[in-house]
Formats: structure tokens, C-alpha cells, sequence
């Protein structure tokens, strides 16, 4: 088993990462060009207005002081006042990261079973007609853009058939149904676009676990095919799909900002990229710092997943 | 009536201002509707009524009731009257806010919370008679306090005003005053006699606000408008219901509902899919709709404009016959018609739009003339032509304004190199020595709709003007924009704007070869919906089609 030495290692390299984050995040918002109320009040605003606004928000201050109060702040939970929203930061980021979770899960939904089946019945099926289809068709969707498959798929069910709603932001107050009912049509150009993946990524465990020795003592000791592949061969094909799946879920809490501005989802894509745009430096780190940790965190749960589930990877990870 | 009758029942009505605009009227010079437009200036309130001559569309009947779905843009910021900028804060802003002026694309000066106005002798002071019982959504009465403190509040640099730019030299700190519970006065910093467009709608941001906001707008959006708010969601949407207390007609739809969006294809999409009936319109969404009878282009005349900046105190152009030469390589009207699909007027190298009443329409139209820019050209010292460079950013149609320029100029051996910046590049820190704005030999730079010329004239062409890119140095241009300043009436202002305008064509500091309409579009089911040129969204009219 993984031990505690271990793990604090890895808690530590965790927090040091975010840190470096904030740090990187903040050089890089002295880089851009222009001030926060110099965006934030158009440029045709009168200087000693954006002077004004700039005291204010605490913008006129030295890069390192802003950084300091930032972050001694944030050490306390407190991640600050966005500049642009007026309003604390917190729950802007719970509800756009609530948005971002909501649509991870309907594409998680449809892809686990969607890409772990085919590529499943492309393994035990190598070689034959099934097989290359899955792989084909696999690898045609995954080269596709998801903003070019997100259009297309707005057009087709959205336009043309009406089917289904083409804004992922359900109305005011609606229920749980409804809002999972708006993320099906932004949540099918990721499917598509991942499943592919997913697919061969099984399929590729479950020829090696065909071909293990284990397989064939298995098959000897004269278990039935189902048995064999059930008891023996998927346990050890899923290993590296489920890492996959935990890098791939980090990418959906963070990355998807086309098809957020697409179907028009606030989640954590748009909330970063809209802050970065406005200058909104406590908006823009705490968006970032979600996204980091969703991204280490992910990646850990995935390496802590897998050591679980191969006993090879548990005596590595013990080291 | 006849017209001499008419005209003679006209000249009762009001003072000498007034007289010179009806003899432009009775000479032909003034259209009727802009004897309209006029009355309403002056604060000549109630005349339109009481000679038959109604506004369009008042007084429809139309049946009410049902929900308006609108897409906007992404506010960049939180919304707050005192500070918005963007196009789309100022259409959620149009539910709930009024201001004492509402500057009508069609009918000109239309009053709101103000009921009347009128100025001294100076045009230094003027006078604002509001309207009596006019509730905040709160409940409470708008009185002068509230008037006001409003425009204190803009006028104060240390609110974060974007307005102050607008009312620099015009209005300062303690300059409004309460006469009474329903009068105001303004003491200005100098005779403005174009005042009342400072308290329209034309500066956004001047929404009469309760004395006591503390700068929470987005708590409750308390304002005096047809609607009220009933949700709002930052970065998703908000709603409004009628606003039973109104004082004016109720609005005929139950509600509004706003979606914004980060991107424009989807709004086309969402329109197309029947889910909104209102966007915002751009070329590229325009084209996504084009011939389908399912929507409607709506189009206001504006005085929006891409003013093309010639630094005159740089080479090549500190001599004015090479500057008047690149301005004669453009063919005004192919512009007009390829670039903007005609969606546009031809410009005059002036901020003066036909637009606005006090341009002077006899001042002769520049076209295209490719010998006579050759010849000055030849004059100047350059037979050969020159490189340049031309600045400019990436945002609506400028890119492919910029390539056709640098096409025309080729015709006259002119060579110009384009550099096109990110928009916020571009306007850098928008302050001399820091903006490819302001700094650059040659640029363009887009300015959305005034409904008078004067911040153009002042900010981007007087000596001292701060966006004045081109800078450009001339005291009688200067003197000439202080005689206009002044001038009191209709004829006056237009003799001052003819000279402004032959002395500019001379100058050329700026191109500028087009005034674009501004669009929007909409669902061919609703009808009724009413738009300023600058971003406001008027829906208390709409009503649905039965099919």
C-alpha cells in the first residue's frame, strides 16, 4: 500500500505546484497590456477617473504588495473581491465550477459506457470488421475539433430536427431533469470527441490481458469465456483506462471553454478567460487555482486509482 | 391647415430661437421632421401634439402580454450606471433606468423624467422642469435631490465615472443645482447650447439614480423604467415584469427575459432555433439571416464612424495637400455599398453626420480623384508617392476597412504597410506616449454614436483634445468650435458648422468616408422593439404577431 511518506510527499509537491501557479498567474497578468480601469472603464475614459479607480481597486500598488495581499488573504480562505463583478470571488468560482461539474458529469455519463463498451468489444473482437469500425470511427471523431462537432451537432439536433435545446444554461429555477436535459447537446461533441480515446486505450488492456498469461492458466483451468473475460481479463484491461478518465475528467472542470461559450455555460473555462480579458486579477487566480488543483488532484486520484487496482504499480508507488 | 396659416400659428409659439427654425421651415431649408426634432430641442414639449403631427407609433392600440427573449453580449463588468461601458450592460440598463432625455433615433429629443427645459441668454445656464410623480422601483418619489446627486455623482472623479470624459469643459462639480422639489439647474463651464443631448440618453450613463445609491445597483436595479427586475444572475441572465407603477404607458409585455452570451454565433443560433427574439446585429450574424423571412434587420441612422487619424506634425503628413491627397484616393461610395451593404452614409472628412441638424448640407461632398491627388501629391514634393504605415485593431468591420484604404492608396502610388493590433493593444494606456491610438503616424480608431458632433469636434480634433490623434494643432479651428459652442440657434450653428467643416476638408486631419447605421436583429414575430444607436434597448412596445 501506498504509505504516509508517501503520500505527504505528494500533499506537498500538490500545494508547492498551486503556489507556483498563483505566482505564475500573477506575472503573467503584469505581462498584459493595459490596466484594470483602463479596461474596465473603456479608453475613452478620462485619465484622472482611471487614476481614481485604479486607488481604489488597489491596482496602483507594487506587483509584489498586490501579490502579498492576495495571498496572505487567500492563506485564510478569503480569495478577495473580484474587480470587475464588485463582489466577492468565492461564489462566482463555486457556481461556475457547480456549471463545469454539472456538465462533466453528463459527459461522463455518456462516455464510460459509451467508450469502455466499444473498446471492449473491439479487444475481444481484434482484427475483425468490429474491431476496425470501433477504431475507424474512434479515431475520425477524436481528430474532429469539439467546437467543429459542437457546431455541427447544434445544427442537426438543435436547428434542423429540434430536438433538443441549444443553450446549455437551463432557465430560471428549473429542476435537476431539466438542467441535465440542456447539458445533452454540449456534453456529445466531448463524448465523441473522447471516446474514441477511451476506446482504444481499453482496447489496447484488453488485448494485452487477452494475451497475459493469466488469460491463458485461466482458460486451462477451464473457466467459461464470459467467466474468464469478467473475472481475469477486464480487471487488468481497465488499469490505464481509468487513469485516462481522471486526466480526461480534470480537462472537462477547466477546459472547455469553447464549448462553454458555444452553448453558453458559465463554468470555470469562461469564468478564467472572462476574468483574464477584464483584468479581474482575484477572479482570474482563484479560477486558476480551481482548475490547478482539479488538475493535480485528478492526476493523483488517477496514479492512487490505478495503484489500487494493479498490484505492480503498488509496489512502484510505494517506493 | 394651410401652410402659411401653419407657419404663422408656429411663430406664436415660441421665442426667437424658434423663429429661425420655422422660417427654415417655411423656406424649405428645414424638413418638417426635423422641425420636429427641433421643437423637441428647445423644450417646445406638447407641440407636436397639439398640431396633429403625433409621434409615429404612439399611439398604437397593440395587445399585450408575453414574454420578450434577449440575447446580449457577456457584460465585462459588473453593472452599475455610473460605471457601464459595454453594449450589453447598457441594453440590460434600458429596462430599468431612465434618464431626463430620451434621445429617439427617429424622433429626436423625446422627454422622460424631464418635462421641459430651456437656457439663459448665455446658454450658460439652463433649467429643467421635471416630471411630477415619478416613482423609483423602491417606491419612493424622484425629486431635484435625486436629479441631482445623479449627475454630481458623474461629474466626481473619484466615483469611477465613465462619464467624465464626456462632460469635461462642459459640467463640473457643483455645477447642478435644485431650484425646487421639480426644478434643476445646471451652471455650466462654458455656453453649450447643445446641452440637453449631455442629460439625454447620449450619455449613457447619466440614468437618474435615487440620491442615496451607494454603487449596489445589481442588489435591486432600482430605477423608474417600465420594468422591474425580478431575477438577476451574474454572467447567465436577468429578468424583468412590468412595472405597474409607471408613469407613463404600462408596458405592453409581461416580461423580459436577458441571456448573455460570449459568443455571437450562438445568439444567431438561439434565434434561429426560436429561443430568443432580439440580438444585437453584426455583419457576420447578418449574413446567417439574410433573405430568410423568419427575421428582420432593424436600422437606426447613427453617427458612428472610423475616423482615420493623419498625424499632421509627422512625415509625411505635416503637409496638408499630401493628407487631402490620400483622402481623395477613396471611393466613398463603393465603401458604403461594399463594405457596409449600404448600411451607411457617406462621410465628408468632418464628425458633422447628416444626422445632425446643424451640419451644413452645402459644404461640397470630397470624391474620388485619383489626378487631382497625383497632382498634389506632385506638389508636395513626393511625384512618386511615399510608404506609410498604418495602424489599427482587430475589431468589426476596421481590418477590411484598413485593406481597402491601403488598395485606393495604391492608385495615387501611396504604399501603405498595415499593422493591426489587438483592440486593447491598440488603445494601450489611451494617453499620449503609451497608445498606438494616439501615438501612431496613421491610424483608425472607431467611434460609436453621439447624437450631437460635439465630443468629437472637442476631444479628437481641438489642440488640447485628449483623443486628439491626429494632433492636430489649428486656432482658428479652435476659435471657429468655440463660435459654434455658442451659437444659440438652428441658422447660427449651422454658419459655424459650415466653416468648421470647409476649414476640416482643407485640413484633413481625418478621414472619415462613412457614418454606419446601427442594427439589430429580430424575430419577424415581435414587433415594436426600439433601439438607440448606442446600445439602448427599448421594449415596453413590442408585441407579438398572431400568426
Amino acid at each position: 500500500m501506498l504509505t504516509g511518506r508517501a503520500l505527504s510527499a505528494r500533499l506537498a509537491s500538490l500545494l508547492l505546484t498551486l503556489w507556483l501557479v498563483s505566482v505564475l498567474v500573477f506575472l503573467a497578468g503584469q505581462v498584459l497590456p493595459g490596466d484594470v480601469a483602463r479596461v474596465m472603464l473603456g479608453p475613452f475614459a478620462d485619465a484622472q477617473a482611471v487614476a481614481a479607480l485604479n486607488r481604489q481597486l488597489g491596482a496602483d500598488q507594487p506587483v509584489l504588495v498586490q501579490y502579498w495581499r492576495w495571498f496572505s488573504a487567500a492563506l485564510g480562505g478569503d480569495f478577495g473581491t473580484s474587480l470587475s463583478m464588485r463582489a466577492p470571488v468565492a461564489p462566482f468560482v463555486l457556481a461556475s465550477l457547480g456549471r463545469s461539474a454539472a456538465l462533466a458529469g453528463i459527459i461522463l455519463l455518456f462516455l464510460v459506457p459509451l467508450g469502455v463498451g466499444a473498446g471492449i468489444v473491439a479487444g475481444l473482437n481484434q482484427g475483425r470488421l468490429a474491431d476496425r469500425l470501433i477504431v475507424l470511427a474512434g479515431v475520425s471523431f477524436g481528430i474532429v475539433p469539439d467546437f467543429v462537432s459542437g457546431l455541427l451537432l447544434l445544427l442537426v439536433f438543435g436547428l434542423w430536427l429540434n430536438w433538443l435545446p441549444i443553450t446549455g444554461a437551463a432557465p430560471d429555477g428549473a429542476g435537476f431533469w431539466t438542467s441535465g436535459y440542456y447539458l445533452i447537446l454540449p456534453a456529445l461533441p466531448l463524448v465523441l470527441n473522447l471516446a474514441g480515446y477511451l476506446a482504444r486505450m481499453t482496447r489496447a488492456g484488453v488485448i494485452e490481458a487477452l494475451a497475459a498469461d493469466y488469460t491463458r492458466t485461466a482458460i486451462l483451468k477451464g473457466l467459461g469465456r464470459r467467466q474468464v473475460i469478467v473475472r481475469h481479463v477486464l480487471p487488468n484491461a481497465l488499469t490505464p483506462t481509468v487513469a485516462v478518465l481522471a486526466t480526461q475528467s480534470g480537462y472537462m472542470l477547466g477546459g472547455l471553454v469553447v464549448i462553454e461559450a458555444l452553448f453558453g455555460i458559465q463554468g470555470l473555462g469562461n469564468l478564467v478567460l472572462n476574468a483574464a480579458k477584464s483584468r479581474d486579477f482575484p477572479m482570474l487566480e482563484a479560477g486558476v487555482l480551481v482548475m490547478a488543483t482539479i488538475f493535480v488532484l485528478s492526476s493523483a486520484i488517477g496514479d492512487l486509482a490505478q495503484a489500487l487496482l494493479d498490484p505492480r504499480q503498488r509496489r512502484r508507488a510505494s517506493l | 391647415m394651410t401652410k402659411r396659416n401653419e407657419i404663422d400659428t408656429l411663430r406664436n409659439l415660441s421665442g426667437d430661437i424658434w423663429n429661425v427654425a420655422v422660417d427654415e421651415y417655411a423656406n424649405g431649408y428645414l424638413k418638417r421632421r426635423d422641425l420636429l426634432k427641433y421643437a423637441a430641442f428647445i423644450g417646445l414639449t406638447g407641440f407636436a401634439a397639439s398640431h396633429g403631427l403625433g409621434f409615429p407609433g404612439s399611439a398604437r392600440a397593440a395587445a399585450g402580454g408575453g414574454t420578450v427573449r434577449v440575447g446580449l453580449g457577456q457584460p465585462t463588468k459588473a453593472i452599475d450606471p455610473v460605471t457601464v461601458t459595454d453594449p450589453a450592460s447598457i441594453g440590460v440598463l434600458s429596462q430599468v433606468g431612465e434618464y431626463l432625455i430620451l434621445d429617439d433615433p427617429k424622433d429626436g429629443l423625446q422627454p422622460k423624467l424631464a418635462l421641459s427645459w430651456e437656457a439663459d441668454e448665455t446658454a450658460k445656464r439652463w433649467t429643467f422642469k421635471l416630471r411630477p410623480g415619478v416613482k423609483f422601483h423602491d417606491g419612493r418619489t424622484v425629486t431635484a435631490k435625486d436629479v441631482v446627486a445623479s449627475f454630481e455623482r458623474l461629474v466626481d472623479p473619484n466615483s469611477g465615472s465613465s462619464a467624465l470624459s464626456a462632460y469635461k469643459g462642459i459640467l463640473s462639480k457643483g455645477g447642478a443645482k435644485i431650484v425646487d422639489d421639480e426644478t434643476v439647474a445646471f451652471d455650466l463651464d462654458q455656453s453649450n447650447s447643445n446641452f440637453p443631448f449631455y442629460v439625454s440618453s447620449d450619455v449613457y450613463n447619466a440614468v437618474i439614480l435615487p440620491a442615496d445609491y451607494a454603487g449596489d445597483f445589481e442588489k435591486n436595479f432600482n430605477g423608474t423604467g417600465p420594468f422591474k427586475l425580478e431575477s438577476f444572475r451574474p454572467k447567465q441572465g436577468a429578468s424583468f415584469v412590468r412595472n405597474p407603477d409607471y408613469w407613463g404607458d404600462k408596458a405592453l409585455p409581461d416580461r423580459v427575459e436577458i441571456k448573455f452570451f460570449d459568443d455571437e454565433q450562438a445568439q444567431v443560433v438561439a434565434l434561429q432555433a426560436g429561443q430568443l427574439d432580439v440580438i444585437p446585429s453584426t455583419t457576420r450574424l447578418e449574413l446567417a439571416i439574410e433573405g430568410n423571412p423568419n427575421f428582420k434587420l432593424l436600422s437606426v441612422q447613427a453617427s458612428s464612424h472610423d475616423a482615420v487619424h493623419l498625424r499632421t506634425d509627422q512625415a509625411p503628413f505635416t503637409d496638408k495637400r499630401v493628407r487631402r491627397a490620400l483622402a481623395l484616393t477613396l471611393d466613398r461610395e463603393a465603401i458604403v455599398k461594399g463594405l457596409l451593404k449600404g448600411r451607411a452614409v457617406a462621410g465628408n472628412d468632418t464628425p458633422f453626420a447628416p444626422i445632425f441638424p446643424s451640419a451644413d448640407p452645402s459644404v461640397p461632398q470630397r470624391r474620388q480623384d485619383i489626378a487631382e491627388a497625383k497632382r498634389l501629391l506632385a506638389e508636395a514634393g513626393v511625384p512618386n508617392g511615399f510608404e506609410v504605415t498604418l495602424t489599427t485593431e482587430r475589431a468589426y468591420d476596421i481590418p477590411d476597412y484598413a485593406v481597402i484604404i491601403q488598395n485606393f492608396a495604391k492608385k495615387a502610388g501611396i504604399d501603405i504597410k498595415l499593422n493591426v493590433l489587438p483592440q486593447d493593444a491598440y488603445y494601450g494606456s489611451a494617453t499620449f506616449g503609451s497608445s498606438p491610438w494616439l501615438d501612431s503616424n496613421l491610424g483608425i480608431t472607431d467611434f460609436g454614436h453621439r447624437g450631437t458632433p460635439d465630443i468629437f469636434l472637442n476631444a479628437t480634433l481641438k489642440s488640447d483634445g485628449a483623443w486628439n490623434a491626429a494632433h492636430f494643432k489649428n486656432a482658428d479651428y479652435d476659435a471657429l468650435l468655440a463660435e459654434y459652442g455658442k451659437a444659440r440657434d438652428l441658422q447660427a450653428q449651422r454658419v459655424a458648422a459650415g466653416k468648421i467643416q470647409a476649414l476640416l476638408l482643407d485640413e484633413t486631419p481625418e478621414i472619415i468616408s462613412y457614418f454606419s447605421q446601427y442594427s439589430r436583429i429580430s424575430s419577424a414575430k415581435v414587433e415594436g422593439v426600439r433601439f438607440t444607436a448606442i446600445s439602448h434597448l427599448l421594449l415596453d412596445r413590442v408585441s407579438f404577431v398572431q400568426a
